[in-house]
């Protein structure tokens, strides 16, 4: 197995709460609730349980005898109940057939709130963002109390960007107000020693 | 279609930048190595973007110190020639031969005039460049093929065209990761290029996927059909950014970073209020009324 330390991305002498941190920076990236619907969560899944075992490993090296439990979140998306028949439409999209998926559910004459779910569901693991929000939100408005439909609409209607902690946001204008004034003639005191 | 995908400038250290300039100067000599002076012409910052992202590995590049004809005095340091940024050049060269026959085909007059004097110009390089990479210009011609085909059909979808694009470029590619993240990126700029002409196209009367999807009729769009827009663009710039961490680190990590997390972004919040590529602002409005 390779080194848990450069797993984890911190140097064997760092301290236990830097280890603590970079765990859990890790563990926020990599978390199945950020490829919820990617094609590739197979492979975050991979580098989630990484992580894991690297960290599981290097407090067991660290102390003795403690033994370190964390919840391994696991991808609900596609374990929800399904009682109207649509299970194989489902087992077909966990494992990632979508054309035979969507070919089963367009043989359907009367579609239900699940029915555009799942619809959704094949689109959004396309990359089909614009028709899967039509979807889920159909799904939502047929059905507005189901919570897997409205997770699911939650996550295409967001107007932000989940991973983004940048300092730039969108533009916005504002007038100078004398706060501005002040500060900036203080500055140019301060560096300029003109005033 | 080009010159969507950059850096966010401010954001990035002086050294990446000045890496990224020696990769963009090392594109050009590379596509004037390979293919001629002419098709220096064809420069733009997606396919450096490509190169990039093509790399593999963290040994750093080479450099070298080579003369530029646009600034003869100082000689500027470049990318020496390398697979990644050789493969880039000649799909870049493919790509914009084939764009070149689209508008050929359906354009107003000056621009397939423009479009048949441009092509001839690239066919040598164009040739050369098929030659060697028979199965990208082969999925090239397809898939524009097929987008034309869309568009003449009036396509009622954003999703669908987009796909099309997205997978011509994802094409570009060899593993799974970089293919996601090639597939979100041209979804990106399909839907951002469709945006941005959305004024011409009404005037035009061209085919544009936004105004068949949500039935617009007048620029700029209503705050709703923005959102909508603003929506899609900013979900598949999110997958971009959860694929891109499944990439193993390489050399050319930090850029490819600011590009997806800031330059992306950036790009996609201007356009949506018709503030790309516009004249350059004094300091005060560019960074000082952004919230930090």
């Amino acid at each position: 197995m390779n080194d848990p330390y450069s797993v984890l991305g911190v140097s064997p002498d760092a301290s236990d709460a830097d280890i603590k941190k970079a765990y859990r920076e890790l563990a926020r990236k990599y978390h199945p609730d950020n490829y919820a619907g990617n094609p590739l969560a197979d492979l975050a899944e991979e580098k989630m349980k990484a992580i894991n075992e690297a960290y599981d490993e290097v407090t067991k090296m660290r102390s003795s005898g403690q033994s370190y439990t964390q919840s391994r979140g696991a991808s609900q998306d596609y374990r929800q109940d399904s009682s109207t028949g649509y299970a194989a439409v489902r087992a077909a999209i966990s494992r990632g057939d979508l054309d035979t998926a969507e070919s089963m559910l367009r043989g359907v004459s009367s579609p239900g709130a699940e029915w555009h779910y799942l619809m959704g569901l094949i689109a959004y693991k396309r990359g089909w963002f614009d028709e899967a929000s039509r979807y889920f939100t159909t799904a939502t408005s047929i059905d507005p109390y189901n919570e897997e439909y409205r997770r699911a609409c939650d996550a295409v209607v967001r107007t932000d960007y989940p991973y983004r902690t940048s300092t730039y946001g969108t533009p916005v204008r504002s007038e100078p107000d004398f706060c501005d004034i002040c500060t900036r003639l203080m500055c140019i005191n301060l560096m300029c020693r003109c005033i | 279609m080009f010159g969507y995908v950059r850096p966010l400038i401010p954001e990035l250290k002086v050294r990446e930048l000045e890496r990224f300039r020696a990769m963009y100067c090392g594109m050009c000599h590379e596509l004037r190595r390979s293919y001629g002076p002419e098709a220096r012409l064809i420069l733009n910052y997606d396919f450096v973007f490509l190169a990039m992202l093509l790399s593999d590995g963290t040994a750093p590049n080479e450099y070298e110190l080579r003369r530029c004809p646009v600034s003869p005095v100082k000689k500027r340091c470049v990318c020496k020639t390398c697979g990644s940024l050789t493969k880039s050049a000649g799909y870049s060269v493919i790509l914009t031969y084939r764009k070149l026959c689209d508008t050929e085909k359906d354009g107003g007059f000056f621009e397939r005039l423009g479009a048949a004097a441009a092509k001839a110009g690239l066919h040598g390089a164009y040739k050369k460049a098929a030659s060697q990479w028979p199965e990208f210009d082969a999925g090239v011609t397809r898939g524009l093929g097929r987008l034309d085909a869309l568009e003449k059909s009036g396509e009622a979808s954003i999703d669908r065209p987009a796909d099309t694009f997205a997978g011509l470029l994802s094409s570009a590619c060899d593993d799974r990761v970089r293919r996601e993240l090639m597939y979100h990126l041209g979804r990106v700029i399909y839907v951002a290029d469709a945006w941005d002409d959305l004024e011409e196209d009404l005037k035009t009367g061209s085919y544009n996927p936004i105004v068949r999807r949500f039935g617009v009729t007048e620029a700029p769009a209503s705050d709703e059909v923005r959102e909508a827009v603003g929506r899609t663009l900013r979900l598949s710039a999110s997958a971009m950014m959860a694929d891109f961490e499944l990439l193993p680190k390489t050399y050319w990590e930090p850029i490819l970073r600011n590009i997806i997390f800031e330059g992306i972004p950036d790009m996609i919040e201007k356009i949506l209020i018709g503030e790309w590529n516009t004249a350059e602002k004094p300091l005060k409005e560019r960074y000082d009324e952004r919230p930090v």
